[in-house]
Parts: structure tokens; C-alpha cells; sequence
């Protein structure tokens, strides 16, 4: 089931290639911006180079637009005829929901694996730590995927769960910083670093790549428990709608 | 018994669906279920499959109590749609082999089931194109191999042939008559007449969410044996003449379809002049009468003219 939803992802050829290509260009383009303007990012950089912090940020950003486009492809599945097809069969409802979002997780996964591994071949980024990077970039997908489908299923209407992640998807990345610099009040650090998932990840990621283990450690295990309650909630929920 | 529908009632807040609705289905049996858009077909068959819960009545479907989540309920139907639900994106055999998978079957056994369907919905050859390429035709049988390919000892089609070409309409018909040969249990809902008389072996008459008739082909027109159906065509039809021809005593029931007026009328009753005088002055095209059908059954007992309810 999770091929042919797998398959079914691949159709999708434009979005899947926006999902990569554009925050390549965006990585080229705020590296250049801040290269030659001379202002610095917001992001916490700690001894990396911009390009790599750029790198995970908008890494991190794509995800949550991936979210949507697996939401999308779920609400095609329980918002049209198509749930009566689906749910006439002795397939649990459970099932039908978790191979969309598994599909969905591994199509996003590939997506943050390409950004990061062109952004090293072609931007120059250096990601130390890679393998714990990319096991927190898998986390993070699981959180917004998990995250967009439970907005989904909440709403009941794809539409507004669009506005709602598109609204998410822009304001997060500017708390970590990554569109400008942020104040440098303490209240702003803390959200910063630790506000939001996407926060959460982030400072895991630079920790990760700093090698400040017991930071990273404190970061990302947040972020898992929020993975894992949005799971439990998912579960509800989808006992609740698609029955 | 394969399926038995008694006294269910079914309330959308404050819409009655299904009111105190009763049917029985045999095996081997191909049940025409025939009402107007909005009569309770779809929500009886979805209450069938236990995709909406009952809130009075019971299902028992092959023994089994339909609760909604009997699984072994579902592996035993085959559940055709109302409207096309395919992945236009993808293959026809993609669409065959994962509804297939829904129901639990391996890629061996979907793979030597898949050449059979193909050849019941007549799509042999295409299969590998994307669905988005077929045409409604073509789609509406892929529609019905989905379907089929658990090989379900009961099929549920929900007006199978909405919105395509004559030809594959009556390809379609051919497939559900082939079915029954071979001694598939069928519920065909439909509001094309034609279509139930033609594959029904038994038909129910469903209106305002109750069965108000059942009964063979025969039985049912038997039960209007004593009308008869006059025919008047004119040049332009009015509201106000089927008015009038409604308030002459002995007139059944009158429906205009376009400039023709049906008019059913006990049989034996001298009434020609009456119906006549209340066309006035207007010019008269043709008068024909002729034997009830199946059409003139349900018009008797609803007072509703299906493709009319459809129209609207």
C-alpha cells in the first residue's frame, strides 16, 4: 500500500521538484544576500559557515510545505467519493491514513536528504555529524507530517489546513531567524532556540554539528516526545473521522 | 439469505433518510433497487456496508450483524461507486491491483485475477494507460473491475452508468448479466428504468426513504394490470393542462415530459372525452394508449416521474 502511495507521490513531478530546487535557490540566494550586503543572519551559527545553517533552515522550512502536499493527497482520499471506496473494504481506516503519512514522511525525508546533500555538493555547505542530521531532518518530517495530517483531519477541510500550514510554514522560520536577523532581547533567543518544533530542530541540528552532544540531546528529546504525542493524538482522531 | 434489511431507520439531523426501510436478497439474485434522486438508495447501501451507522433496525448481512466494522462483511461485498473513485494519475492496473490489495489479495493472485476482470469490464489492451486518458465510458467500467477483483459474493453497483454512452451502458449491462450468469448476488440502484428492468430479477421501489413496492418485473406491473396509459403529445405542454387532466375523477396520475402527457387511467373507464376536453382548443399531435410498464408502476405508486426527480 505504501508503494502504491509512493508511486501515486511520483506523479507529482513539478511539486516534487519545486520542494527541492527552490530552497537551493533560496540557500544561494540569502548566502548572497547576506555575503554582500554584509548583514548576518538571524540564525545561530556558532563555527559553521552561513551556507550550512542556511542549509538546515530551509531544509526544515521545505518540510512543512511537503506536509501539505501529503495532506492534500489524504484529503483526495477522505474528503471525496473516494472515502467510501477506500472504506468499504476491510482495510482499517488506521492503515489507509498511516500509509499516506508513511509515504509521505519518506518522499519528504528524500527531499531534505537532496537539499542538503546539493547543498554541500553545489553551495559548498559543510555538514559535519551528517548521519545525526539527517536522523533529526527524518524526525522533523515525521513531526509535520504528523503535524499537517492532524490539522487535516481537525479542520475536516483541506483548504483551511492549507492556510493554517502556509501561515505555520511562514511564520516559524522567521522566529528561528532565518529570514533576517531577530532583536536580541532574551525572550527572543528563547523562542529562537527553543519557541517552536522547528526551533527545537534547529538548535539540535547546529548542536549536532557542533558537537555539543548533551545540547543537541536536550533538543531533539523534546522534540520526539511532541512526535510521539502527536501520534497518540493522530490515533484518536482518526478513530474519530474516517470511521 | 445473503442480506436482510429490517425496519431501519437512518436520520441526518433533521432529515429523514431511511425511514423504517426493509429488504431481502437472495443468492444468485440480482435486485433492482429504482427510486428518484434523493428516495434513500444511496444511504440504504451505505448503511448496508456499514459505512453509516443505522440508529433503528438491523442489517444481517451473509448471517452476519452489520455493525460497521465486521471485516468479514466487507471482504464478502463489492462496492461500485456512485461516482468514478479512481487515481487518475495512475495506471488502470495500478487502480485494479491496490483496491485489490485493500481486500487482503497478494501480487500472485492479483496478477492472475487481473486478466478477468479486464476481460468482464471489456478493458483488455488498456490497462496500462493512466485512467486520465480513458474515457467516461472506459473509466465507469474500470470503476466496476475495482470492484470485482476479490471476486465478492456480493456486488452493490450505485448507479453504475451515470453520465456515459449509450454503448458502454449497454456493455455495462451485458457485464452485470454475465455476473448473474455466473452466479454473482447483485444490487443494482439505478433510476434508469430500463436498466433495472433489463438485469433485475427482483426489483424494490424505494421513495422517501421506505420500500413501497417489491416484486418480479411482472408482479409489479401486475399490480396496475386494471390501468391503462394514454398518451398525448402536443405541440407545447403546460402545467396547467396537467392541472386540469389531474382534477378529472379517475385520473391516476399525469406527467409531462416535454409536450407529452402521460396519463394513467383505470382501465374500462370512458374517459377520452373528458381528458380530451381538457386540452381545450389545443392542437393534438398524437393520442396513443397502451400497456402499463415498470415506468407507469412507479409513476402510479410515487407520483413522481424518475427522470423528471433526476433533471432537477
Amino acid at each position: 500500500m505504501i508503494g502504491f502511495h509512493l508511486k501515486r507521490a511520483s506523479k507529482d513531478v513539478v511539486g516534487e521538484v519545486i520542494l527541492i530546487l527552490f530552497p537551493l535557490i533560496l540557500i544561494f540566494f540569502f548566502d548572497y544576500l547576506y555575503r554582500n550586503i554584509g548583514i548576518e543572519t538571524g540564525l545561530e551559527a556558532g563555527t559553521q559557515s552561513r551556507v550550512s545553517v542556511l542549509a538546515i533552515g530551509f531544509a526544515l522550512t521545505f518540510q512543512i510545505y511537503a506536509s501539505a502536499m501529503s495532506f492534500e493527497t489524504l484529503s483526495e482520499d477522505l474528503f471525496t467519493a473516494m472515502h467510501d471506496r477506500l472504506f468499504a473494504s476491510p482495510t482499517e481506516g488506521r492503515t489507509l491514513v498511516l500509509s499516506v503519512l508513511a509515504s509521505g514522511t519518506v518522499v519528504s525525508f528524500l527531499q531534505s536528504f537532496v537539499v542538503i546533500v546539493f547543498s554541500i555538493i553545489i553551495l559548498g555547505a559543510a555538514i559535519p555529524n551528517l548521519a545525526f542530521i539527517l536522523a533529526i531532518l527524518l524526525l522533523t518530517v515525521l513531526f509535520n507530517q504528523l503535524l499537517g495530517t492532524i490539522l487535516l483531519l481537525w479542520c475536516g477541510s483541506p483548504k483551511v489546513a492549507n492556510i493554517v500550514t502556509t501561515v505555520y510554514g511562514s511564520v516559524v522560520p522567521m522566529i528561528i531567524g532565518l529570514y533576517f536577523p531577530l532583536p536580541k532581547y532574551a525572550l527572543v533567543r528563547f523562542l529562537r532556540l527553543y519557541g517552536t518544533p522547528m526551533s527545537l530542530a534547529n538548535t539540535a541540528s547546529l548542536a549536532v554539528m557542533e558537537g555539543q552532544w548533551v545540547r543537541a540531546i536536550t533538543t531533539f528529546a523534546p522534540l520526539l516526545v511532541l512526535t510521539v504525542a502527536l501520534f497518540l493524538l493522530l490515533k484518536g482522531l482518526v478513530r474519530r473521522v474516517v470511521v | 439469505m445473503v442480506l436482510q434489511v429490517r425496519e431501519v431507520m437512518k436520520r441526518f439531523n433533521a432529515t429523514l433518510a431511511l425511514d423504517g426501510c426493509s429488504l431481502e436478497v437472495e443468492k444468485g439474485e440480482v435486485i433492482g433497487l429504482l427510486g428518484p434522486n434523493g428516495a434513500g438508495k444511496t444511504t440504504c447501501i451505505r448503511s448496508i456496508i456499514g459505512l453509516i451507522p443505522v440508529d433503528e433496525g438491523t442489517i444481517t448481512v451473509f448471517g452476519m450483524h452489520q455493525d460497521g466494522r465486521n471485516k468479514e462483511i466487507r471482504k464478502q461485498i463489492g462496492y461500485v461507486t456512485q461516482e468514478i473513485t479512481l487515481y487518475e494519475e495512475m495506471s488502470g492496473k495500478d487502480n485494479l491491483a491496490f483496491f485489490a490489495s485493500l481486500y487482503g489479495m497478494g501480487k500472485t493472485e492479483i496478477a492472475s485475477r487481473m486478466d478477468e476482470v479486464a476481460s468482464i469490464i471489456g478493458l483488455e489492451g488498456r490497462l496500462a494507460d493512466k485512467v486520465k486518458h480513458y474515457s467516461g465510458g472506459m473509466k465507469r467500467r474500470l470503476n466496476i473491475g475495482c470492484a470485482l477483483m476479490h471476486s465478492p459474493a456480493l456486488v452493490i453497483m450505485d448507479e453504475p452508468t451515470v453520465g456515459i454512452d449509450p454503448q458502454s451502458r449497454s456493455f455495462i449491462l451485458r457485464s452485470v448479466k454475465e455476473l448473474a450468469k455466473d452466479g454473482a448476488t447483485i444490487i443494482y440502484t439505478s433510476h434508469y428504468i430500463e436498466e433495472v428492468e433489463a438485469v433485475a430479477s427482483r426489483i424494490y421501489i424505494m421513495d422517501n426513504g421506505h420500500i413501497i413496492a417489491q416484486g418480479t418485473l411482472a408482479q409489479l406491473v401486475a399490480r396496475i394490470q386494471g390501468d391503462h396509459v394514454i398518451e398525448v403529445e402536443v405541440r407545447l405542454g403546460s402545467e396547467e393542462v396537467r392541472t386540469r387532466l389531474l382534477s378529472i375523477p379517475d385520473v391516476k396520475e399525469v406527467v409531462l415530459e416535454g409536450n407529452r402527457y402521460r396519463i394513467i387511467v383505470p382501465a374500462g373507464i370512458p374517459i377520452l372525452d373528458k381528458i380530451l376536453h381538457a386540452f381545450a382548443n389545443l392542437p393534438l399531435v398524437s393520442i396513443n394508449t397502451k400497456q402499463p410498464n415498470l415506468e407507469d408502476v412507479f409513476l402510479t405508486l410515487t407520483g413522481k416521474q424518475l427522470r423528471d426527480e433526476v433533471k432537477s
